[in-house]
């Protein structure tokens, strides 16, 4: 091994090789990981008071970083907003994104990703009393959530051409205020963040349960970092052939009466 | 004096040594990396991508029959479209059980391999469950009853969240043993290269040292054994590094003239299959015509990336930038920027324009339902559609097929140039050495 790397320096100065690519360094061989995670959505992502994150993507998070060989209390998590997944990654402020953070074609440019290591499904949360809400197309005229972002709203207005009143908001957490407080009619976005919600405050609001697309969440990667992407994919079928996925799904989710999908999705692929 | 000679010869014979095993060592390399890339992960990658292929399609054969119902006269027909789908199941059975064989002892890939055969058993029931159903209801073209559609929905499902994620998992893992072979490999041959320059430079010194001892205590101007070794090191040198530079070239070709654009080529073939039958789910599942509406737009940008928020933008942008053959990305967007064979400069642009016709089918498809026109648009979907994804599918396997001659080239290529040098190697080795030791010998015997 010294000698093939001694090799390699030699043929670096002889000038025989091309050029050896300075990039970032890869999340593989790091003592320690900072990872984004969402810090307002319960069952996902959410801080607590005392500073600790909890959630399904935390879990997750620390499986994959378990399996990349950084333990528990070499992780710190830290708090990302649907506007910032990208810089962080890219300015090296995090090492991982696991934020609810769906793969996109758009995005792909900018980052790499690991996974899906779930696909989710976007609906509509209502206040409990609104039952004039059957589907995507009767939000034409309602008061919509609008994060920034994210892509959901997006997937409303633009995709669905649905028009909709857009009601900005920094955060879904500001969204789920506002749509008890009246300022607003309808949150749409993934039924793992809307469970949540669901769960926090069951006499409130309601979900309508009419799916109508599919959110792979990806594990943000920089884009550089090949290698590092795929070793997230190689521990997330592990995490599913070891039935750790199910077992996290079950912990979450179980109680939400989503279906819930405990084989390993299709991967993006990395380069 | 003798035992400096001996010094010197002993040197001499050991530094041979050296060159024949650096020199050996990156022969080595470069035999591992194609056989790794040529033999077994690269072709995997194929196999693979043909079972999702087989798999992907008998779901999409499984919607047409549905959606065609009793109208013997829509497209091919139910009863050609069933012909099609048991093709496809055998096709799919065959490559499973092929697979299943390959995995051998690792237990992985074996559980993998089971558990697929296991979900494409509960996927055939579950169709025959549908199309005995479907066909007892006996109705018109369109979506089939609820209770059809709740049993192809469970079908359908299987298939894409069971399934087809393990087939295309296990085609992106080959292609990560072929990145990190190549990686390894390409670099260590290149290494070797030097290696071999350096231990041959130090042969020559030392042999000409010996010879320039020689001549000044022997009073003889050149000693033939040690000049016919000094010119075979130097002849061994340039070979070995000629061949090491060959066979590096031979690997690079092999990775990226060839299996970067099979890998990426089939990746968008299992895509655009599946694209091809989300329009089908859409026309026979209203319920959930949204989902699939949404994840038609995510594939057809993975293939082909334009920005665009919807469909009906993207179909515009599609058209626009083709037509200035820039400004797209995705698997096409790399292909079309990267091309170095002959013939695949046609090829991508009629795999492009055959794309593009798909799109313009499914831009249609969706106008004519949306406006109401469900049947017309399953006349189209079922006859013009089909036959233009037909073509784009055989244009598509046709580029892929350049690539992949281009791939089978390089591998033969460097196959056949390593041919010989198990032997040639330490035969020259060997040779060198005794030359250098019969041109001292007869100088050692002058002092017994």
């Amino acid at each position: 091994m010294r000698v093939r790397a001694i090799g390699i320096a030699l043929a670096m100065a002889a000038g025989m090789t091309g050029c050896a690519g300075n990039g970032p360094r890869s999340i593989l061989g790091k003592d320690k990981l900072a990872i984004g995670v969402t810090a307002d959505q319960p069952g996902l992502g959410f801080r607590f008071p005392d500073g600790t994150y909890k959630g399904f993507d935390v879990d997750v998070a620390t499986y994959v970083a378990g399996r990349l060989g950084v333990s528990k209390k070499n992780i710190t998590f830290r708090t990302v907003t649907s506007s910032q997944r990208e810089k962080v990654l890219q300015t090296g402020k995090v090492d991982l994104v696991l934020a609810t953070y769906s793969i996109s074609a758009e995005r792909k440019t900018k980052v790499a990703f690991g996974g899906p290591y779930y696909v989710a499904h976007q609906d509509i949360l209502v206040r409990r009393s609104d039952t004039s809400v059957k589907n995507v197309r009767d939000l034409a005229g309602r008061r919509l959530c609008q994060v920034t972002g994210s892509l959901s709203w997006q997937r409303v207005t633009a995709e669905r051409k649905v028009p909709a009143r857009l009601v900005p908001a920094g955060s879904y957490g500001e969204c789920l205020t506002k749509l008890r407080n009246g300022t607003l009619d309808a949150i749409s976005t993934d039924d793992l963040i809307l469970a949540g919600f669901a769960a926090q405050q069951p006499q409130a609001v309601r979900i309508v349960n009419v799916p109508f697309s599919d959110e792979r969440y990806g594990v943000g990667v920089r884009l550089e970092d090949v290698d590092g992407c795929e070793a997230v994919n190689k521990a997330v079928t592990e995490m599913y052939q070891d039935g750790t996925a199910g077992a996290l799904l079950g912990k979450w989710f179980g109680s939400s009466g989503l279906h819930l999908t405990n084989t390993v999705p299709q991967f993006e692929g990395c380069s | 004096m003798p035992a400096r000679i001996r010094a010197l010869a002993v040197l001499a014979v050991l530094v041979v040594a050296g060159m024949f095993a650096v020199a050996g060592l990156a022969v080595q390399d470069a035999r591992d990396g194609l056989r790794v890339i040529g033999h077994d992960a690269g072709p995997q990658v194929v196999a693979t991508g043909d079972l999702y292929f087989a798999l992907s399609d008998m779901d999409a054969q499984l919607a047409d029959v549905l959606l065609i119902g009793r109208e013997q006269n829509l497209g091919k027909g139910r009863a050609e479209a069933l012909k099609l789908y048991d093709q496809r199941r055998s096709e799919a059975n065959r490559a499973l059980l092929q697979g299943s064989k390959l995995a051998g002892n690792d237990p992985a890939e074996q559980r993998t391999a089971q558990s697929m055969l296991d979900a494409l058993g509960r996927y055939e029931r579950l169709a025959g469950q549908a199309l005995q159903l479907d066909e007892q209801q006996n109705h018109a073209a369109g979506p089939p009853g609820p209770e059809v559609t709740a049993l192809y929905r469970q079908a359908t499902d299987l298939m894409k969240l069971d399934a087809l994620p393990k087939a295309y998992n296990l085609t992106l893992d080959n292609g990560t043993t072929v990145r990190r072979t190549y990686e390894s490999k390409h670099s260590s041959v290149l290494a070797g290269r030097v290696w071999v320059v350096l231990a041959g430079g130090v042969l020559i010194i030392v042999l000409v040292a010996l010879q320039a001892y020689l001549a000044v205590h022997f009073r003889r101007l050149i000693n033939p054994g040690l000049a016919v070794a000094t010119v075979g090191v130097a002849a061994l040198a340039v070979v070995a590094v000629g061949l090491l530079t060959s066979e590096a070239g031979h690997l690079q070709k092999a990775k990226y003239d060839g299996f970067d654009s099979v890998l990426s080529l089939s990746r968008a073939r299992a895509i655009s299959n599946n694209a091809n039958a989300d329009e089908s789910r859409y026309l026979l599942d209203p319920g959930r015509a949204d989902t699939y509406e949404q994840v038609y737009l995510d594939k057809s940008q993975e293939i082909l990336f334009v920005p665009a928020g919807n469909l009906d933008t993207y179909y515009a942008q599609l058209d626009r930038r083709l037509a200035a053959h820039t400004g797209f990305m995705g698997f096409y967007g790399t292909e079309a920027r990267h091309v170095t064979l002959p013939g695949q400069r046609a090829a991508v642009d009629a795999m492009l324009s055959g794309y593009q016709r798909v799109q313009q089918d499914d831009a249609r498809i969706r106008a004519l339902a949306g406006a109401g026109g469900r049947h017309e648009a399953i006349v189209v979907r079922t006859g013009t559609a089909t036959g233009d994804f037909d073509r784009y599918d055989q244009a598509l396997v046709s580029l892929t097929a350049i690539h992949q001659k281009a791939f089978e080239g390089a591998i033969r290529g460097g196959d056949h140039g390593l041919d010989g040098w198990d032997l040639g190697l330490p035969g020259a080795a060997l040779a060198i050495a005794v030359l250098i030791l019969a041109g001292v010998r007869p100088r050692l015997s002058e002092f017994r």
